[in-house]
């Protein structure tokens, strides 16, 4: 017995109180201590880039008929064809021109580089792409693409049986794809790891009915589906696919394996920004089922890619006329009579008006630009019709691989539980080890709502607030990743990319947008085709480029 | 007394609750799969308490000796055991094994300490009722207590064996005032009272030490004294010696041992380097140690040695140590020698210069970024160095335990359309060693060597070419960017032996 134990008696007061001091000497200590060493909880730096919207913005204020009478004209620009936008399409419609001996073209952009969605940045580390990154290996009758591929030594040569050699540069390097499921890294995007057999059974029958869709022809002789879309087979069978959802087709089928719904709504979500929900099933199988790709170096899903993604692309296309684009210009106005057209302008650079006189007209934008910038009277189609998903992009530069024991930093790395695309490693292609720095590219497409909605609430939040919700998703499969991170920048593709809801690809809207107004305004654009790939808008440069041309020769 | 003896059961709970977290962080760490290991880890604690508690009634008397015994031992266990964790991790086939006896044995002292001090209280004619509600009481905020500041505090400002120290201390502490507090109702109180001082000062010690036994759990891989260890941006070089022998382990791989190494630098260098009349400009690509350019010396005809090694470090500890420099004879610092510290991928992209013999000495393909060095695209800017009659040789693991890989390398030279010659050589440290010779022209089998080598003679040259049967040609892949197929063979070959 101790001595003066009854003295000692708690009360159940004192009692309490103690242990409540006690636990608050705790925490303060702890807190204390975390102060000291750390005294200030770091921000990340970092910035939301490209005003894109608010350049917009400025194009639906300008683009009234009273405000654009007030700016004085100060430039004066006369050149035959003009083409308003430098994406793939204009891009692509240029370089054909320019093949086929007609130089005297000037290509505009609102922004103050070329690209459109192929657009990139530059840190010290490496380049990094702000939208589309990679073109996958295309199908070998799209003998146009495969001719600007060889010109820009993608393809070097073919083999004897006539497959593309491809460039080993440009093949996206092994290890490709991993997904993040049941607490451990995998080998590949389709689920695979600790998953039932019915499950693993649904996935494999699911990809052998896309393989029959994919080797299926119409009565028309023409691919069921196919790249371009407009080459597909006509047939009701499968247009009718279009006036279904994904989800739909799914169901139709029998399918219900949560890891393939997972893995259709992830691909609708990564080539459409849209869920499975909302994607027209001839979409969803088209994506699985028009490429028909192949090399002699490489497998038949295998893609190209570069750190800067699309834009070397880009660049690539406008080789032979950089000197024909001129940036920072935003085309308010667009009117034309017999003689030619006269487009009004605005270079902010400059902060001057600019006319620019031409014969003919290329707008190598998406619809919703049109609409704007065309008087009213002369639009023949319902524009709303064209919905665009909005999409996140972020550039993350870490000091440090992400390397958990059962992982490798892949090209793309995906998380089965998160709501974005996980993202891709900029310096993938790199052939030196000597990198101490690496940017990683998150997607997030905003398809947890309406497009509209969903695009005034990315516009209002802060850096700081997406970047906390960008971490709480990495750190859920990169536990450690929040102090190897030395910047993150972002920027919100407000119309990020045409996307094919139900019933879209197959509508009369969608076909008439394409035809030209009076032989002198002619139209190029992805949405066009209704499904935003480097493929379709590089064929509707071309399309455009050829609709063109006998007018061309003519005068 | 009473105060005191529930501060005890604070103290106990507190790091009861912290040893098994800090046994399920560190199992999840180092076997990885948390959820598996925090589920059995708890399992395991709480079952081993229920039999603690279940042999607390076997102890009839000495109440507070026993319990102070206990805490002692809580504290020796449950301070050294991330410790122990982490040195014996690598050593051990049965990690696990080792892993959950510790922690059923903390599990099993603590579940002794709760029933026997409730016992000393009840004999301090409390009562019952009050008795339960106040160790319950202690107990759970502890546990609180624990879990709280565990992720908060602890393991990120203390890590894991700084604070398994810290924890073992406080029992430890405990152990000793209760002691002191009851000295007089304690039998054999001298014994107790050392034992209890020794075990705070070694777990002092350890507390102290804990960033050395961090390093030391990384020495105690090695045989031998470590007489230089640093990690450069690429990897961690680590320097080793003995009676007989200097040993360089970059990433834990063994490079070379200064027994036996002229047996593997003799057979990169000479078989080609004799096969050629006229070779005058010599590139290396990697072979930073400088052993490989100091067999090229031998040869006064060599006008220039371009070496490419990406770590600095490394050149700059093969030009500087005198141990080294006496094992390479300066090499390094030789004037007709350059030393260009890049990325060889990179580096051959951007150079014309044409070299007569190319000597390719990269470490192992064990992961992505060095199994670039060994694809058909690599190889081909290479070729674009190769002068006409020029001649390639690359190190290329073991024909014996990895066939599959060195084929591999030979079916990649050769698919850039160059004519090889493979061939092999026994090095003591290593066991069977490969190499390919490679050439646009057809390769001509030296008729003579250099005089000074202890190893090569134009004999040994074709026992050397002869491959025995479970060293056959193995139909393989070309290693190519788009499947890196090389870096798959050799995890797959080599996992089998490591």
């Amino acid at each position: 017995m101790g001595k003066g134990a009854m003295k000692n008696k708690l009360t159940r007061k004192t009692f309490l109180l103690r242990s409540l001091a006690g636990l608050g000497a705790f925490f303060g200590l702890s807190w204390g201590t975390k102060a000291i060493l750390n005294p200030i909880k770091p921000t990340i730096k970092g910035r939301i880039l490209g005003a894109n919207h608010q350049i917009g913005h400025l194009l639906r204020n300008l683009s009234s008929p009273q405000k654009a009478e007030e700016k004085q004209s100060e430039e004066i620009i006369e050149v035959p064809i003009l083409i308003v936008g430098t994406g793939i399409a204009g891009l692509s419609a240029a370089r054909k021109l320019q093949k086929a001996g007609h130089k005297n073209f000037l290509l505009v952009d609102l922004e103050d580089h070329i690209g459109g969605n192929a657009d990139a940045g530059k840190n010290a580390t490496t380049a990094y792409p702000w939208a589309a990154h990679y073109l996958p290996i295309p199908n070998n009758e799209d003998k146009e693409l495969l001719t600007f591929l060889e010109e820009q030594y993608i393809i070097t040569g073919y083999n004897s049986a006539g497959l593309p050699i491809y460039n080993e540069y440009h093949l996206c390097q092994s290890p490709q794809e991993r997904l993040f499921l049941k607490g451990r890294w995998q080998e590949g995007l389709i689920p695979n790891y600790g998953i039932s057999e019915s499950d693993r059974k649904q996935i494999s029958d699911f990809l052998a009915l896309m393989n029959q869709y994919r080797q299926a022809k119409g009565t028309d002789g023409r691919w069921a589906f196919d790249i371009p879309l407009a080459l597909a087979s006509k047939d009701e069978v499968y247009q009718q696919l279009d006036k279904i959802s994904m989800t739909d087709f799914l169901s139709q089928h029998n399918l219900d394996s949560e890891y393939l719904l997972w893995y259709v709504n992830y691909c609708c979500r990564d080539d459409y920004g849209i869920t499975s929900a909302n994607t027209s099933a001839y979409a969803g199988i088209h994506y699985f089922a028009a490429r028909r790709g192949k090399a002699d170096n490489a497998e038949s899903n295998a893609v190209l890619t570069w750190a800067e993604g699309n834009n070397f692309l880009a660049k690539a296309l406008s080789t032979d006329f950089k000197d024909k684009i001129k940036t920072k210009t935003l085309v308010t106005q667009v009117n034309w009579n017999s003689d030619g057209v006269e487009a009004t302008a605005y270079d902010w650079d400059k902060n001057v008006s600019v006319k620019i006189k031409a014969q003919r007209i290329i707008l190598a934008t998406p619809q919703f630009v049109n609409q704007r910038i065309l008087p009213k009277e002369s639009i023949q189609i319902s524009t709303d019709l064209f919905q665009y998903a909005p999409w996140l992009v972020a550039n993350i530069t870490v000091n440090q691989i992400p390397i958990e024991r059962d992982g490798f930093l892949c090209w793309d790395n995906v998380s089965y539980n998160s709501t974005s695309l996980g993202y891709i490693s900029a310096t993938h292609q790199q052939v030196s080890r000597d990198i101490d720095k690496w940017v990683l590219t998150y997607y997030l497409p905003l398809s947890h709502k309406s497009p509209v909605e969903a695009r005034k609430d990315a516009i209002k939040k802060t850096h700081e607030e997406w970047t906390e919700d960008i971490l709480t998703d990495l750190e859920s499969f990169h536990p450690n990743i929040r102090e190897t991170i030395e910047e993150i920048n972002l920027k919100i593709l407000g119309h990020g990319m045409i996307a094919p809801m139900i019933g879209f690809l197959s509508s009369e809207n969608r076909k008439l947008a394409s035809r030209n107004i009076d032989n002198r305004i002619f139209f190029a654009h992805s949405d066009l085709s209704g499904v935003s790939i480097f493929e379709e808008s590089f064929y509707q440069g071309n399309r455009v480029a050829d609709e063109l041309l006998p007018y061309l020769s003519i005068s | 007394m009473p105060i005191l003896l529930l501060f005890a059961v604070f103290v106990i709970a507190t790091c009861g609750l912290i040893y098994e977290l800090i046994a399920g962080t560190l199992a999840s760490y180092l076997l990885g799969d948390s959820v598996t290991q925090f589920s059995t880890i708890i399992g395991v604690y709480l079952f081993s308490m229920g039999v603690g508690s279940y042999f607390s009634k076997f102890v009839e008397k000495e109440l507070l000796a026993w319990f102070v015994k206990i805490e002692i031992l809580v504290g020796l266990v449950g301070g050294t055991s991330s410790s122990i964790l982490f040195l014996v991790f690598d050593k051990v086939a049965s990690f696990r094994i080792i892993l959950y006896f510790l922690i059923g044995l903390t599990g099993v002292l603590v579940g002794l300490e709760i029933p026997l001090l409730m016992r000393v209280l009840e004999k301090s004619k409390f009562e019952f009722k009050e008795i339960v509600s106040k160790v319950f009481t202690f107990d759970y905020i502890g546990a609180l207590l624990a879990s709280v500041l565990f992720p908060l505090l602890f393991v990120p400002y203390m890590g894991l064996i700084r604070t398994s120290f810290f924890f073992g201390v406080f029992n430890t502490i405990v152990a000793l005032i209760v002691c002191y507090q009851f000295s007089d109702e304690l039998k054999h109180k001298i014994a107790l009272k050392i034992s209890a001082w020794s075990v705070l000062v070694l777990l002092v010690i350890g507390f102290i030490l804990s960033d050395k036994i961090m390093s030391w759990s990384e020495s105690m891989a090695y045989q031998d004294k470590i007489i230089f260890a640093k990690s450069s941006h690429y990897q961690r070089i680590i320097l080793t010696r003995n009676k007989r022998e200097l040993k360089l382990f970059l990433n834990g791989n063994l490079q070379f041992s200064s027994t036996d190494e002229y047996r593997y630098h003799e057979a990169l260098v000479h078989p080609g380097m004799a096969s050629r009349q006229a070779i005058k400009n010599v590139l290396i690509l990697g072979g930073g140690d400088g052993l490989a350019v100091r067999e090229l010396l031998k040869y006064s005809q060599i006008q220039h040695i371009t070496l490419v090694d990406l770590d600095t470090y490394m050149t700059d500890l093969f030009k500087k140590n005198p141990l080294l420099t006496s094992l390479n004879q300066g090499s390094l610092t030789n004037p007709k020698v350059k030393v260009i510290n890049t990325d060889a991928f990179q580096w051959a992209r951007n150079t014309n210069e044409q070299f007569d013999f190319v000597v390719i000495d990269f470490p192992d393909p064990s992961n992505f970024s060095v199994g670039k060095l060994y694809t058909n695209t690599f190889y081909r800017e290479v070729c674009k160095l190769m002068s006409d009659e020029a001649v390639l040789v690359v190190q290329s693991t073991s024909p014996y335990v990895a066939p599959k890989s060195f084929w591999c390398v030979n079916k990649t030279l050769q698919s850039v359309g160059l004519l090889t010659q493979p061939y092999h050589c026994y090095v003591p440290s290593f066991g069977e060693w490969g190499y390919v010779l490679a050439s646009k022209s057809a390769f001509h089998v030296a008729e003579t060597y250099v005089p000074d080598l202890k190893f090569l003679t134009k004999d040994s040259f074709k026992q050397m070419a002869y491959f025995p049967k479970d060293m056959q040609s193995v139909q393989t892949e070309t290693n190519k960017l788009n499947n890196q197929i090389l870096v798959h063979y050799f995890e797959e070959e080599w996992g089998k032996v490591q």
